[in-house]
């Protein structure tokens, strides 16, 4: 449980979040935290809850009880406007694209550039667009060129240059280097390592546990809905990290030959 | 400025604008055939008033029909909401005289039909057809009820300052084109440069994107509706002060005019995608074949065949022209 103390050492948490979807629990009870300057490693099964979790942490699902704490507020619900604000960015699993629009506009979409009267600063938005995609090494593609005619790792440079065109204290990625080359996964690798250099926050979702082992400190492992298992990186090798994975699949319980690393007492 | 239009960035704007060159294109095209089939009747300034006296009827709901169509929903009412705006007008200026009151009063109505129809489809989640078939009705027949089918003689107004200054005549162009030339410069506007005319764009093309990135659809739905109603009643109260009379079936031959005025116009009906300059382009040229069908001297039957295929022919020319930006 969080006390008051250990609570302002976190940026973002949650405290016995629960959401349900009709009759569908995704999630029960769930005390999520990531620290000052610190990048979690979200693993889990298909359908573990990790999307669900991100999404009511930035406010696309309202909770169906508990809370979210950010920056030591407190609140019971969310909007992803908000959450912008509070220097959240969520860059999405799915193509939270407009395909038949430039890539500037895509870059900037929800949070737009604007002048006087909401009219939008289209040259600044092209030139922070072109800047953003320049930091992910993609300054091949020029910003007014529609979405449509891109390849899906180009796509998937443009959803997560949003988070760079503005300073955000957490980026959250849910599955980024899916579908990615080798090359371009490297390229969002550095980006997350930047981001720590720099003194940022980040949760990185991913299946492949050799994506996530090099940038993270931490890994939280979901599992129906619950969070199971919590160490630190120091204390296991990627291997390791495969062999938890891989018992809790098939048994849905934290390997006991690892309780000693594990943060949950279970 | 002049140095920066190199052939490269000539040829990319060409492509760029290639569907709103397209619709110019017909438009001269048939001005051209209509000009050699009756060159005496395009050589009359005539010609040209009464046809700019009557397309903006169909142009102006046709600019805001384009937004409707970029959130890749429909709109039936619309009819019914300009013969709701002649109504409103024709009743306040009974009680209050030609004053300016009356055509405020009727878009304020508008606006709040149009709402009415947003609210129907993002509250109670009906398809914007079903929702405005509703409408449709419902708009109409309260006008039917309320005037019991009589229509409403204006001509008494037809000097006062208001009327001339919404559809009187400034060197022969009459007002009506200026003030819809100045809605599609604001619309065009408004889609092209604003936040809120962007969230359209992203409505029509992505909806579930536009609202897991924070945007407020339903809003964004609401209000383009609201703003269709209020341009589509002051398309009615330009109408019933043209004609200076207020009928209760205004609107009605509208309809598939205005629809079709998009549709020539390049603006698809999947969603995303749209342009202002192509739905007044398609407008004009409605117009056009109905004033160059009657200035050929040949049965009027001709309109709707040539209208069949310029609709046809515009489409089939978009497909082509779509393809080939890919």
């Amino acid at each position: 449980m969080l006390s008051s103390e250990s609570r302002s050492n976190y940026i973002i948490g949650t405290v016995n979040l629960v959401k349900k979807f009709g009759k569908v629990i995704a999630l029960r009870g769930v005390n999520f935290r990531v620290g000052y300057n610190e990048v979690v490693g979200l693993v889990g099964d298909n359908g573990a809850g990790k999307s669900t979790l991100v999404k009511t942490l930035f406010g696309v699902y309202p909770p169906t009880s508990g809370y979210i704490i950010i920056k030591g507020r407190k609140f019971r619900r969310l909007t992803p406007e908000l959450a912008y604000k509070l220097g959240i960015v969520l860059v999405h699993q799915e193509r939270t694209l407009a395909f038949s629009h430039s890539i500037w506009r895509n870059v900037y979409m929800g949070r737009e550039l604007t002048g006087r009267f909401g009219f939008l600063r289209i040259k600044e938005m092209k030139e922070g667009a072109a800047k953003a995609l320049n930091g992910l090494g993609l300054k091949e593609l020029p910003p007014d060129m529609p979405v449509m005619n891109l390849s899906g790792g180009y796509r998937q440079g443009v959803q997560i240059s949003r988070a760079l065109t503005f300073e955000a204290d957490v980026v959250i990625l849910d599955e980024p280097t899916i579908q990615l080359s080798l090359s371009e996964v490297q390229k969002v690798l550095e980006y997350v390592r930047s981001l720590r250099r720099r003194g940022k926050s980040a949760v990185f979702i991913s299946h492949n546990i050799y994506h996530v082992y090099p940038v993270a400190d931490r890994f939280v492992i979901l599992e129906r809905g619950q969070i199971i298992g919590e160490f630190y990186k120091k204390d296991v090798t990627p291997e390791e990290v495969s062999e938890i994975m891989i018992y809790i699949a098939s048994s849905g319980k934290f390997p006991p030959k690892y309780k000693d690393i594990n943060l949950i007492s279970s | 400025m002049l140095k920066k239009l190199n052939t490269r960035e000539f040829k990319k704007t060409l492509s760029e604008y290639k569907l709103q060159l397209a619709v110019t294109a017909i438009f001269f095209v048939m001005w051209v055939i209509f000009f050699s089939i009756n060159p005496k009747g395009f050589s009359n300034p005539f010609t040209y008033t009464s046809w700019l006296s009557v397309a903006p009827f169909t142009i102006l709901p046709a600019l805001s029909l384009t937004f409707i169509f970029i959130l890749r929903e429909f709109d039936l009412s619309f009819p019914s909401i300009m013969g709701l705006g002649g109504w409103v007008l024709a009743l306040t200026w009974i009680y209050t005289g030609p004053t300016i009151l009356g055509p405020l009063l009727a878009v304020f109505v508008g606006f709040l039909a149009g709402l009415f129809d947003g609210i129907l489809i993002t509250k109670f989640k009906i398809a914007s057809l079903i929702a405005t078939l509703g409408t449709m009705f419902l708009y109409r027949g309260i006008i039917l009820l309320g005037t019991q089918g009589f229509s409403t003689p204006l001509g008494a107004y037809r000097e006062s300052a208001t009327t001339q200054a919404l559809v009187g005549r400034a060197f022969g162009m009459p007002l009506q084109m200026a003030w819809t030339i100045a809605v599609a410069a604001l619309l065009w506007l408004f889609l092209n440069l604003h936040k809120y005319g962007a969230y359209i764009y992203y409505t029509g093309d992505n909806r579930l994107a536009a609202k897991m990135l924070g945007i407020n659809i339903n809003k964004v739905i609401n209000y383009t509706f609201a703003i269709h109603g209020a341009i589509s009643a002051l398309a009615g109260v330009l109408a019933t002060l043209e004609m200076a009379t207020f009928w209760p079936d205004l609107g009605e031959i509208y309809l598939l005019k205005s629809v079709a005025a998009v549709v020539v116009g390049g603006t698809p009906l999947t969603g995303g995608i749209g342009s202002i300059f192509g739905s007044f382009m398609g407008g004009l040229i409605l117009g056009l074949i109905e004033i160059g069908i009657l200035a050929a001297g040949v049965t009027g039957f001709w309109i709707q065949v040539v209208f069949g295929l310029v609709i046809i022919f515009a489409l089939i020319g978009q497909v082509y022209l779509r393809k080939s930006r890919k």
